[in-house]
């Protein structure tokens, strides 16, 4: 643009010709989808193997043979590299507001693939090209490889690395939901279209579902709309008081499991136990008392509320899971049973599957018969963690340097 | 649980930094005034400190769960940002700016009081939360601090007295801030894959995330080429910063937030 009257399409070439090519391939992306009517689907395994090292093959030879051509310059340069995040910025910006996967999407804007952009053609070409300039960019500053251009290649390669293994690695993701109880075990799972998965090579039995939970919290509501009206917290321990809403509370005694029996509770530990309380409330400007058990029940046994007033009720909330874990019984096809336990956050890696702890029976809470998990299988996570491996020291190193040259 | 009132704490912090800034700002006037400002300031930052420090005990989990409790860090990071940068270039605008933010962070958290309630859903229970959260929150006060160069420029441009040595500042803090968002998406990543089964999926906040890194990394690509176009340059910046801003806030408010592991409830 710089160049005086330069003439479009004439080398070298600079941005107009970037963003016609970028706006080109988001458009043709466009056309694809509407006129297929089809999803980019992903390649697997051995396949993405192969398409993977020939597309390596085919960006170091039309490096080599091309590398002083005019149309190789402007490929490794930064008006093609600024072109191609602007392609790729503009796409994930349209993600950023339209919500995708949205499940009754119609019309135009879903025939051309807006409402599920990740799998549309646009964004794959716009991929494509982040990824070629991308690497035709770290090729030119890696050879010859001069001392200076280490950080450069570190942040470049490592975000290439990254972006291409998670990209052709993608078809071999799987993602299979298992639901575990404790009376046999459960040798399928379920995957994200609701389709059995029966070749997991993995069975697993339940045998103990346990919940930490946090005290639960206690709240005035309206007995007529059911509306909390205390905004500050109150949770109820053994011991503890506090004010909410011009009352003082007082927790005379707390039973995380607790059943009613006749009109009090006890500290019995039996199937549908809830957490009990016996609080003592007093009103500071009338100086009422009111007193007694509330609890909040559970799937077995109905909850208890104290009445404060008319229309104002003492009531305790569900208590929230601080952690919740499943110690399960697992046999593999390899011959192997074992026991262990898998806890949020702390998933459990048995031949190629990571297994996680995802869910249990809510309406059961800490009661729940059933522990429901998730397996996870991604043979190219190796790959993706070098990438950030580098991404994380090249960032680093710039933090350190920042952009003193 | 009265030293621990939050008002007080937040009251003291901003009265000493106001007193710490008249100092400075008045010390050709006055003896020592640059020392007892500095003073003045970091005893305030201190402060602060030492309220995040309690809190966390108090509440049992790292304070960063809601939006209100990353303004607090916010609050913590911009004078520590601002206090380096000010000893380093002796930029005093620059400190009066992050300290000013930090006030208005605070004021916001005085009018909207916070339950600090200590239920931590099991995901969040993990070694990367507080790395993750940092790195972002002093990210954030880089480039926030970045823009307001961008602002600052845009603003002199208008009166022809831009130079353009004044980008070269930005350029510092975006390669810093830049730097640091770069750890917080890829330890965001990493925690993923341990919580959430997958290092990516595009979660509207990661959606997010995404975009305001590539915006950054949109204006370091063209000023490494374009050394003299400032205005495109400050106005790039400047937009980033919008982004960031959606990231961080105005995600909460867009159609797509839905079922996002990231929306805070306060």
């Amino acid at each position: 643009m710089s160049n005086n009257k330069k003439i479009i399409w004439q080398y070298p070439w600079g941005y107009s010709e970037s963003f016609i090519i970028a706006i080109t391939l988001m458009i043709l992306g466009f056309a694809i989808n509407y006129i297929s009517k089809s999803t980019v689907s992903t390649i697997q395994w051995p396949l993405n193997l192969f398409f993977g090292i020939a597309i390596i093959i085919l960006l170091l030879l039309v490096y080599f043979l091309f590398k002083k051509k005019p149309f190789l310059k402007w490929l490794s340069g930064t008006p093609a590299a600024i072109s191609a995040i602007c392609l790729y910025t503009f796409l994930v910006l349209l993600m950023g507001f339209i919500p995708q996967g949205s499940p009754k999407a119609s019309g135009f804007i879903h025939e051309i693939g807006l409402y599920d952009i990740v799998s549309s053609h646009a964004f794959l070409f716009a991929q494509i090209y982040f990824l070629v300039v991308l690497g035709m960019v770290t090729l030119k500053r890696s050879f010859p490889l001069r001392g200076k251009n280490i950080a450069f290649f570190i942040n470049h390669f490592g975000l290439w690395l990254t972006l291409f293994a998670a990209s052709i690695g993608a078809g071999d993701l799987q993602r299979v939901t298992l639901t575990t109880n404790k009376t046999n075990a459960v040798y399928f799972g379920i995957n994200h279209k609701g389709e059995a998965i029966h070749d997991l090579g993995i069975a697993i039995q339940l045998k103990e579902f346990n919940i930490e939970e946090y005290p639960p919290k206690a709240f005035i509501i309206d007995d007529k709309s059911g509306t909390i009206l205390n905004e500050k917290l109150f949770y109820l321990e053994n011991g503890n008081s506090g004010e909410i809403m011009n009352w003082v509370i007082k927790v005379d005694d707390f039973f995380e499991y607790g059943i009613c029996m006749g009109d009090k509770f006890h500290p019995i530990y039996d199937i549908g136990a809830a957490p009990a309380a016996y609080v003592i409330a007093i009103n500071k400007k009338t100086k009422k008392v009111k007193e007694g058990w509330i609890s909040c029940g559970s799937f077995r046994f109905q909850g208890n509320f104290l009445k404060l007033s008319d229309g104002m009720i003492l009531v305790m909330a569900d208590p929230e899971p601080k952690r919740y874990s499943s110690k399960v019984k697992i046999y593999t096809t390899s011959g192997n049973v074992f026991e262990t336990t898998i806890e949020v956050n702390k998933p459990v890696t048995v031949d190629g599957w990571k297994i996680y702890q995802s869910d249990y029976n809510h309406d059961m809470g800490k009661w729940s018969d059933i522990s429901i998990l998730e397996l996870v299988k991604d043979p190219w996570i190796p790959v993706v963690y070098f990438g950030i491996f580098m991404l994380i020291v090249g960032a680093l190193y710039m933090f350190w340097i920042g952009n003193k040259k | 649980m009265d030293i621990l009132n939050f008002n007080n704490i937040a009251f003291i912090t901003i009265a000493l930094w106001i007193i710490g800034s008249l100092f400075i700002l008045g010390d050709q006037k006055i003896k020592n005034g640059r020392l007892i400002g500095n003073l003045f300031t970091i005893t305030g930052t201190l402060v602060i400190i030492v309220f995040v420090i309690i809190l966390w005990i108090e509440i049992d989990r790292p304070p960063m769960r809601t939006i209100g409790e990353t303004r607090l860090w916010y609050a913590v990071f911009l004078p520590i940002v601002g206090i380096l940068t000010f000893f380093k270039w002796k930029y005093k605008w620059f400190l009066f700016y992050s300290l000013g933010l930090a006030i208005l962070f605070l004021i916001i958290n005085i009018l909207k009081p916070e339950n600090f309630d200590k239920v931590l859903m099991p995901a969040l229970q993990s070694p990367w939360f507080v790395p993750h959260v940092i790195v972002y929150m002093l990210s954030y006060a880089l480039l926030g601090v970045s823009s307001v160069v961008s602002a600052w420029g845009l603003y002199l441009i208008k009166f022809k007295t831009f130079k353009p040595k004044l980008l070269n500042k930005a350029d510092n803090l975006v390669y810093m801030g830049f730097s640091l968002l770069t750890l917080g998406l890829l330890f965001g990543a990493l925690w993923a894959k341990e919580a959430w089964g997958h290092y990516w999926t595009w979660d509207p906040k990661e959606t997010w995330a995404l975009l305001t890194w590539l915006s950054y990394l949109l204006y370091i690509h063209f000023r490494f080429r374009h050394k003299h176009k400032t205005v495109t340059a400050l106005w790039i910046l400047a937009l980033a910063f919008i982004v960031l801003l959606i990231c961080w806030i105005g995600i909460n408010y867009l159609a797509v937030s839905g079922n996002s592991v990231h929306t805070y409830t306060s």
